[in-house]
């Protein structure tokens, strides 16, 4: 969509666009003053080129987009376009001449139907051009550049911008003039503080800015204090928060993560957990279901509902592990996914061993469901149905411990609670 | 010095042959030693940026600026990390375009405009996303070269305080690089959501929801924070039927302010999206034409299963550290991931810094950039400076949500008297002749002195607005001297949020005093 004007305008020097601007908001005011045409930057890179050659000649007038000159670079060749109409009112610098400083000047132009005899041409450093250090033996008819401002001419429309920031040095540079944000002038003015005053006010903005608050303060509209309490509150805000930093766990190398993790995997292995458990409720209950719907229930029935429920009841991702595989980078999905628990029963070698069916079925248990998650099975002894027994899990780390425990305490909880629940 | 520098070498040269062989080259051990300890003779930079995301490349290109020999080592094969390849230009992309067709389909008939049948052609809309991120990722490369940033294509690994291990993407031999300085950003990763395993093609991060080959009938969108409500969005107006499921009791994420969040949620829904907050996914069933996402009251009790051909998972961001080799250096993290700096990004070796997304501080990738300056300028200078009250965050959904400084529950939460003001879009002459008047803007300021804590805007190019309101912040404006506004204020640099057309705006400030990064 962007016109080749455009184009080329975005790529031309800053000073170039400026004049381009410029004569673009003051279209219907003749400023029969001429422009400098300094060296455009082709590309952000480009420092010096070569003119190839000029298209037009001196006198010549032109319209926006014409191509005014090629330029050559170490990486290419580039017609420039003018950016608005006007006259080629003085080449400055002739075709072939090579490593032209970007930002010097390389030509004249006027507006369309200026007088080019009469034409004041300006010096060259007229478009403030800071950047590119203007190529010094050409400016062969340098004139007096203040002089033209007592020109009759100049009258006609010299451009406000113009005039604007040649004099703003000038009066600028006798003093510094800070200015107040508009609510502050506002303020200033409106209670007539003068500028002595105002200057002694404590300030409390960015950069010993002056804030309205700092006025009204000392206005004593507001308390004193506030604006300094306030300041001190929003820059603590400006910190990154760096405070109560947990640092994680000390872990090893990652680079060879699975081969440490499995090491200390094999490390915890031997880590068992044992509870007591009850198993007086569940018998009871057995009892009951025989009675009352002729059914008998296997105790490990009781134990496997048991232990599937409280394998459902545990958070769904053991949080400590899954920061670890976090950290480690390990396959998240895969590990965050919690095994299932299988517990070992026992009985305590204390109370009298009994119940030969229930044992049987524990062996069931352990034998089916049981063997695979849980490598290390401890022998069983049989149940006691009165007294104490144990169920032990065994678990493959210490980040699973946690979870284990968890497990073991809700199932006992399920067995001595409520096991007609269970199965029903 | 000399000891350890010897000591090292000898050591990793031990490891060499393990590493070459599991890579499945290196004939022969020697040959490889030999080469590689040329290499890390040759290679001395003043700085090495690990990871060429937004965060590291502009390090990279202002370290270069400032004179240093500069390396970015990047493992993606493009530069621009996640924000320009996968995060926030593709899905501006997409949002952009779905936003236009939306309206083709259901508002240019009320603007006097008949069009006839409207058809989605999500290939080519695909094509001009990708076309975007190529030219974007490209232009980097052009950057690099320009400013004579050397950039080494492979994964980076901290070998020693002062040496980086290059593994290279095309396979190649690894290569040491050798650094006085070193920038670690490594940014982050989609957090997994447990027991939903990521296929990005039917259960996707924002990587795979920006890349689905059709439009799901039904979406499911797990966490209603900004990802999540922008990538809904355009499913959402391509013709999916979107449910976000979020956890907290309100959209936008913890730092939106409650009341805007509402406002948003209103208009949204408005548009077609469906909320159920306080809701906890307890996980999914994946069946071969369809997945089932079992949702619970996050308070406990009812429990239900909605359907989803596809599931975006949006939980959040973690920081992503995989094989940068932080352990063999000692530089410790903190429970969340995030490696533990200063306030200059100093690591607890002062010579490696650490900027954006992989360290504290919001996950945004202008904040990132931001920090690579600083760092930069902490290297060269021995001062930089980022004003995190003044960061700004944009929801490019539409209409935009932007906002910087404090919301209203932290000024509420902090005890302190405040005064709001806002003034509602439908009151704007402009957004009623376009037909586009939903949102508001709203000031939080302080009570007594009427500066400005905190601003926020719903409403459209709110992402483009929120510029000057980062402005007032950074000048400690008050909300009178907005009203009062005038042009007599110098411009600085300021913090622009990404992307948005004022970062040309900044760029241009900083051409003015100092140099642009991206020209």
């Amino acid at each position: 969509m962007a016109s080749p004007i455009h184009r080329l305008f975005s790529r031309l020097s800053p000073q170039l666009r400026q004049h381009a601007l410029r004569r673009g908001l003051t279209t219907t005011a003749r400023r029969n003053a001429a422009s400098n045409f300094l060296m455009p930057a082709l590309s952000p890179t480009m420092t010096e080129g070569t003119i190839s050659s000029w298209k037009l000649k001196e006198g010549d007038t032109f319209s926006a987009g014409d191509v005014l000159l090629e330029i050559e670079t170490d990486k290419a060749q580039m017609d420039v376009e003018a950016p608005d109409d006007g006259v080629l009112a003085k080449i400055m610098v002739k075709a072939s001449a090579k490593a032209v400083q970007v930002g010097s000047r390389i030509a004249v132009l006027a507006e369309p139907g200026d007088d080019l005899a009469g034409l004041e041409v300006p010096p060259e450093k007229d478009s403030k051009s800071g950047s590119g250090t203007p190529a010094s033996g050409e400016n062969v008819d340098e004139e007096n550049p203040r002089k033209d401002t007592g020109s009759p001419r100049r009258e006609h429309g010299p451009s406000v911008v113009e005039s604007s920031v040649r004099s703003a040095p000038d009066t600028a540079m006798t003093g510094k003039v800070y200015t107040h944000s508009p609510g502050v002038a506002h303020l200033i003015r409106e209670h007539r503080i003068s500028e002595g005053d105002a200057s002694a006010i404590t300030t409390t903005g960015p950069k010993g800015r002056l804030l309205k608050g700092d006025i009204l303060a000392h206005l004593g509209r507001i308390n004193k204090a506030h604006p300094r309490e306030l300041e001190e509150r929003i820059h603590k805000l400006q910190k990154l928060d760096l405070s109560n930093i947990k640092i994680a766990p000390p872990k090893k190398d990652v680079g060879e993560s699975a081969k440490k993790a499995t090491e200390k995997l094999d490390v915890d292995r031997e880590r068992e957990l044992k509870l007591e458990v009850s198993f007086g409720e569940v018998l009871k209950a057995q009892n009951k279901l025989q009675a009352a719907l002729g059914i008998h229930l296997p105790l490990s029935t009781f134990i496997s509902k048991a232990t599937t429920r409280a394998n459902h009841s545990l958070p769904p991702v053991a949080s400590a592990s899954d920061i670890l595989d976090e950290l480690l980078n390990l396959p998240s999905m895969a590990s965050s996914r919690p095994a299932k628990f299988q517990p070992a029963i026992t009985a305590l070698p204390l109370p009298s061993p009994r119940s030969p069916t229930a044992s049987a079925d524990i062996l069931d248990m352990l034998t089916g469901a049981a063997s695979a998650t849980t490598p290390a099975v401890k022998r069983t002894l049989g149940i006691a149905a009165t007294g104490p027994n144990v169920i032990s899990l065994t678990v493959k780390s210490a980040e699973e411990e946690e979870r284990g425990r968890l497990f073991l305490e809700k199932l006992k909880s399920f067995l001595e609670k409520d096991p007609v629940g269970l199965v029903l | 010095m000399l000891k350890s520098f010897v000591l090292r070498h000898s050591s990793r040269s031990l490891l060499r042959p393990l590493s070459a062989k599991a890579g499945g080259y290196a004939p022969s051990t020697f040959l490889l030693v030999q080469k590689r300890g040329l290499a890390s003779e040759a290679e001395e930079h003043d700085v090495v940026v690990i990871g060429g995301g937004p965060g590291g490349y502009v390090a990279a290109i202002k370290a270069a600026q400032e004179g240093l020999k500069t390396a970015c080592v990047e493992k993606r094969g493009t530069l621009g990390g996640t924000c320009l390849n996968v995060g926030c230009i593709p899905s501006k992309s997409l949002l952009n375009n779905s936003h236009i067709y939306h309206q083709i389909l259901h508002d240019v008939e009320n603007r006097g405009i008949d069009v006839g049948d409207v058809k989605l052609n999500l290939t080519q809309m695909m094509k001009a996303k990708e076309q975007s991120v190529s030219g974007l990722t490209k232009g980097i490369e052009y950057l690099f070269k320009k400013n004579g940033v050397d950039y080494v294509k492979g994964t980076g690994t901290i070998a020693g305080e002062h040496e980086i291990e290059v593994n290279p993407l095309d396979g190649g031999e690894p290569q040491t690089l050798r650094a006085r300085n070193i920038i670690i950003a490594t940014g982050s990763e989609a957090t997994p959501f447990p027991g939903l395993e990521i296929d990005e093609k039917r259960i996707v991060t924002s990587t795979g929801a920006i890349a689905l080959t059709e439009v799901p009938e039904k979406m499911v969108v797990i966490g209603g924070g900004i990802i999540g409500l922008e990538m809904g969005s355009v499913w959402s107006r391509l013709g999916s039927e979107v449910t976000v499921v979020e956890y907290l009791g309100a959209i936008g994420g913890p730092g939106m302010d409650a009341e805007m969040a509402k406002t948003m949620q209103r208009i949204l829904q408005k548009q077609g999206m469906k909320f159920k907050l306080n809701t906890k996914v307890m996980g999914g069933d994946v069946e071969p034409n369809n997945i089932k996402v079992n949702v619970e009251s996050a308070e406990g009790g009812k429990s239900e299963a909605i359907d989803a051909d596809v599931v975006l998972v949006a939980i959040g961001r973690r920081p992503y550290t995989a094989n940068l080799g932080l352990e063999n250096v000692g530089i410790e993290v903190d429970e969340r991931g995030r490696i533990v700096i200063d306030q200059e990004y100093r690591t607890k070796i002062p010579h490696i810094r650490v900027i954006g997304d992989v360290t504290f501080g919001a996950m945004l990738a202008h904040k990132a950039e931001e920090e690579g300056i600083a760092a930069v300028e902490y290297i060269k200078k021995g001062y930089g400076h980022v004003n995190y009250g003044a960061i700004p965050s944009v929801m490019y959904t539409h209409p935009e949500a932007a906002w910087v400084g404090q919301t209203e529950q932290e000024v509420k939460a902090a005890g302190k008297a405040y005064s709001l003001g806002s003034f509602p879009f439908s009151a704007n002459s402009r957004a009623k002749t376009n037909l586009d008047t939903e949102g508001m803007v709203k000031f939080i300021t302080d009570k007594e002195t009427d500066r400005i804590l905190g601003i926020h805007i719903i409403g459209p190019n709110a992402g483009e607005m929120i510029a000057e309101g980062v402005l007032a912040m950074e000048y400690g404006a008050s909300s009178e001297d907005i009203g009062r506004t005038s042009h007599e204020w110098a411009v600085l640099t300021l913090s622009k949020a990404h992307p948005t057309l004022s970062e040309a705006f900044k760029e241009a400030a900083m051409a003015a005093f100092s140099k642009p990064i991206h020209a």
